[in-house]
């Protein structure tokens, strides 16, 4: 008897669990789909780049730990050498409007032009709708997503977090490790780590 | 012009110019750092930063051999501007210094005081607001020779300073001081950043006495997390020092514990396997701090299977009890009570069936009162067991022989050799007898005494779980029970034609007390052979011989029922009864030695398992053995009816010793720390477990169900790489 009491605990327990994760990103299991407008004005379902790579990086361009990898050229460089590879680089604004990094379409085509950055798309989401399906908490916070949907790395850009550009060539970059081992046909070695950076500066806060 | 400023334009014309500018005049106060100040009596340096002051803080005004001081680095932000904690949370990053000091002086790592939590929308920062001091302990060598009569205390600082936005910072700032090469007879020091210093440092985590102990256990959800203090804590705060183990935005509801206090965490969505540990700082409401490091383990007597606060939990629990509640009233002891009652009732006029309702509910408040004066005494048992170190587990061997006894004593009394209660039932009888409200309450009270016998089994899992739980499950579990036992009654009292349909009480019950002691008795048997397997059989004499002096003690009760002399006699029987095995169990508790029983009459040669330690899985996993692991208890029925049932098969036998696979038995009976260790590793609080750990020592185990099938356990043994099966040695480093 009483062990059919602890058994019913762990029902009830676990019942409890899953209605209260339902919206947490686990690496590992498929990756929320969404649809996202970028800059021009074009719509991005995530489901149907079903078959690619795909990197999901937030930004926040007055953020000074993403102005590291802007001021630097290192994430323009892994948006060029990673799409040339048939990855899918999807960079999503999460700012609210009146918030640090909010941008309208015309004034991200400029910045883009500017920085000479080379993403697949910008996807604009200043409601934060597709921040808060992945729980990206900063600018960079970076996510990779295999071909079969599956998040296969959540996490850091790199391993030095810090706002100074010239620590960039010392750093290990997870998101290009994630994707030479898993295009490899490995096991990706680090899957998750904290992301650094500034807070998303999502409406509301 | 500050950032604060600048992002107000934003909105409209997303003026990248105003934005930028506003960092480059950032960099470039940055850049200006403080010029080093020439006065030997300058007690700090300062530079002042886009909505922050750092300071550097060296109270004393010489430097000389073998001294030892605290220096400081000061922060002072404008408002609604923090710098952060060691662990910065879900977004920042901690100050950073970078000495530059003469030979012979070494500055040790910063020190940070207790944080804040300064949530941010769906995100949580640690760090502090206003004013922040990181204490520095300097050390000056023996040896130190200053060649000139100055030194320089020099630091490169970088920091990040947030408030909606974020700007990072960082300077040179260096002290000059007089160097001297033997102590001075007169040390100077500058007494105010000295005692701004000391402030903070007050303010510093101090190390869990070695008294208290900090446990933690996974849950489906997190972590239990259980310090002992001292004294009894209603809340608290987690910090953690490690990044990604815990999610720093969920609430950390608390509930206090005899000595302490009790945290539920919740885990880091993508934390891949349970902690070795569970480092931070707990910060009690008082504002003192521990460094705890917790290691896993099981949190006794409070909360095990549940966290407290799972609202969902004590429903589901009380759902329960409240059903059994209503099948207690079909048990011998009650129904006739319902009967009489219910005729009663059947018997009553039409103008008194309005009194009678009322009645009814007085019945039930007695024998709510009545549960819940069983749950006051559980409620000290658990507090007093504590106190002597017993943990009302199943490991337990003292708890266990308890057990035994009261189940015996009330089989004998269920099988019929005395009327239990029989004084109590007659003073109740005359107590319910009384006219009025009075009579109604103590026929409640009556009714929860006199079922007592007839429904220990229910009763018996209903305390254990209580034993088991927090104060407010116990509560919530007997006030569900005793409902459910006055429903009935109350339901009579509206609807009284429904006693009609009550069958008549009769010898039929009788016979139904006399087979409920049957399970009874089956109980105890599996309770003594869980005790002689903890114990040893030198102390299960001891506990036999307690069953003797029960029987003699009920003897006395059915020989000569309700005198005085006789309930004497059997009180002290009973005494000796319940003294007799825990004494032989201080006295003669041997190691217990476990021998792993084989199949009896079983032809197979019987598989060799080892015995469990963390080095035996470590080596064998190196040597590029797979190992499967069957952890174990005696008192688990399961685990045993899985390895007479699965394991002891002679097909899965085969196959294990084919797989190659190192054979380990856990045997968690004792709760040996090491195996709740591994345990908590794999994500689980009891057993069975089965868990086949590949070669390869950085592969994860695979947990197998907890009901084994054959088929379950061959088809994880042939998901082993092929390289498992042979004994290819790989010199792969253990990494952890």
């Amino acid at each position: 008897m009483r062990h059919s009491l602890s058994k019913a605990l762990t029902v009830f327990s676990a019942i409890a669990a899953l209605s209260l994760s339902a919206w947490a990103v686990k690496v590992g299991d498929p990756a929320p789909d969404f649809t996202g407008t970028d800059s021009h004005g074009q719509t991005h379902k995530l489901s149907e780049y079903r078959g690619k790579y795909v990197v999901l990086e937030w930004t926040n361009n007055g953020c000074p730990f993403t102005r590291k990898h802007y001021t630097s050229g290192n994430m323009q460089n892994l948006q060029k050498q990673w799409t040339a590879k048939g990855v899918v680089w999807l960079t999503v604004l999460s700012s609210a409007p009146g918030e640090q990094g909010y941008m309208t379409a015309s004034a991200e085509n400029a910045y883009l032009q500017k920085v000479n950055a080379d993403p697949t798309a910008a996807l604009l989401d200043p409601t934060g709708a597709i921040g808060h399906q992945y729980d990206a908490k900063t600018t960079p916070d970076m996510y990779v997503i295999d071909p079969s949907g599956k998040l296969i790395y959540a996490g850091a850009i790199d391993d030095h977090a810090t706002t100074d550009p010239s620590d960039i060539p010392n750093s290990k970059n997870y998101v290009s490790q994630a994707l030479t081992e898993a295009m490899a046909g490995q096991q990706v070695a680090i899957t998750y780590t904290r992301p650094y950076g500034c807070s998303v500066k999502y409406q509301g806060d | 012009m500050s950032l604060k400023n600048g992002t107000m334009p934003l909105r409209r014309f997303h003026s990248l110019y105003a934005r930028h500018s506003a960092l480059y005049a950032a960099s470039l106060i940055l850049l200006l750092a403080a010029l080093p100040q020439r006065s030997p009596a300058q007690a700090h340096a300062t530079l002042t930063a886009p909505h922050v002051t750092v300071s550097l803080l060296v109270p004393p005004a010489q430097i000389y051999p073998g001294q030892s001081f605290t220096a400081g680095l000061d922060f002072r932000m404008e408002d609604g501007w923090h710098v952060y904690w060691t662990n910065a949370g879900d977004s920042g990053e901690p100050p950073t210094a970078d000495w530059k000091l003469p030979p012979g002086v070494t500055a040790s790592p910063l020190q940070f005081p207790p944080p804040k939590r300064l949530p941010l929308g769906p995100l949580m920062d640690f760090g502090y607001e206003d004013e922040v001091v990181f204490p520095i302990p300097v050390q000056v060598a023996a040896n130190f020779n200053p060649s000139d009569a100055q030194t320089a205390l020099a630091a490169h600082i970088t920091w990040l300073v947030c408030r909606e936005v974020c700007i990072p910072g960082k300077g040179d700032l260096r002290l000059e001081r007089a160097a001297l090469a033997a102590p001075p007879a007169s040390p100077q020091t500058d007494a105010a950043a000295q005692s701004l210093i000391a402030k903070f440092q007050s303010q510093l985590p101090k190390p869990l006495p070695s008294t208290d102990t900090a446990t933690f256990s996974p849950t489906p959800k997190g972590f239990l997390l259980d310090v002992t203090t001292g004294s009894k804590t209603s809340s608290a705060q987690f910090f953690p020092l490690d990044e990604t183990v815990i999610a720093n935005a969920a609430p950390q509801p608390a509930q206090a514990t005899p000595n302490g206090v009790q945290l539920t965490l919740t885990k880091d969505e993508n934390l891949q396997a349970t902690p070795q540990k569970l480092n931070g700082l707990l910060e009690l409401p008082d504002g003192t701090a521990y460094e705890i490091h917790a290691t896993p383990g099981t949190i006794a007597t409070s909360t095990t299977a549940a966290p407290p606060t799972d609202f969902g939990s004590i429903l589901g629990a009380a759902g329960l009890a409240f059903i059994g509640g209503i099948l207690l009233n079909l048990m011998p002891c009650v129904f006739p009570v319902l009967f009489i009652k219910g005729l009663a009732l059947v018997q009553s006029s039409q103008h008194e069936r309005h009194k009678l309702r009322a009645h009814g509910w007085v019945y039930t408040l007695g024998i709510l009162v009545s549960f819940w004066i069983v749950v006051a005494i559980l409620v000290i048992l658990r507090a007093a067991g504590q106190q002597l170190g017993w943990g009302f587990q199943f490991q337990s061997p003292t708890f266990l022989a308890l057990m035994a006894l009261l189940l015996f004593f009330l089989g004998l009394a269920l099988a019929g050799q005395f009327e239990i209660g029989l004084s109590l039932t007659s003073a109740g009888g005359s107590l319910a007898q009384k006219q009025g409200y009075a009579g109604s309450f103590f026929t409640g009270v009556l009714a929860m005494v006199v079922a007592t016998p007839c429904t220990a089994p229910f009763m018996g899992a209903a305390i254990g779980y209580a034993l088991s739980h927090s104060i407010a499950v116990s509560f919530a579990v007997f006030t569900a029970l005793a409902l459910g036992l006055a429903l009935p009654y109350l339901a009579l009292a509206y609807f009284p034609g429904w006693a009609r349909v009550l069958p008549k009480p009769g010898a039929w019950m009788e016979v139904l007390k006399q087979a409920v002691s049957i399970p009874i008795f089956a109980t105890v048997i599996w309770l003594v052979w869980v005790f002689a397997q903890i114990a040893g059989t030198t102390a299960l004499t001891g506990l036999l011989a307690a069953f003797l002096l029960l029987a003699i003690a009920g003897w006395f009760l059915g020989r000569w029922p309700g005198k005085a002399a006789a309930a004497t006699i059997a009180l002290v029987f009973l005494v000796l009864a319940a003294v007799t095995p825990i004494w032989s169990v201080r006295m003669f508790s041997a190691p217990r030695s476990f021998v792993v029983a084989g199949v009896v009459g079983n032809e197979q040669p019987a598989t060799t398992w080892q015995p469990f330690t963390p080095a035996l899985v470590a080596q064998s996993r190196a040597q590029g053995k797979a190992v499967f692991i069957d952890f174990t208890a005696s008192w688990c029925l399961s685990c045993q009816v899985n390895e007479r049932l699965i394991l002891n098969r002679a097909d899965v036998q085969q196959r294990l010793r084919d797989s190659g696979a190192v054979l380990i038995r856990a045997d968690w009976t004792n709760q040996d720390p090491d195996i709740t260790r591994t345990l908590a590793a794999l994500g689980r609080s009891g057993v069975p477990t089965y868990a086949l750990y590949p070669a390869d020592p950085n592969a994860p185990a695979h947990v197998l169900p907890e009901v084994l099938t054959p088929g379950i356990v061959m088809n994880a043994l042939n998901s082993l790489p092929a390289t498992n099966r042979q004994s290819a040695t790989l010199s792969r480093p253990i990494t952890h």
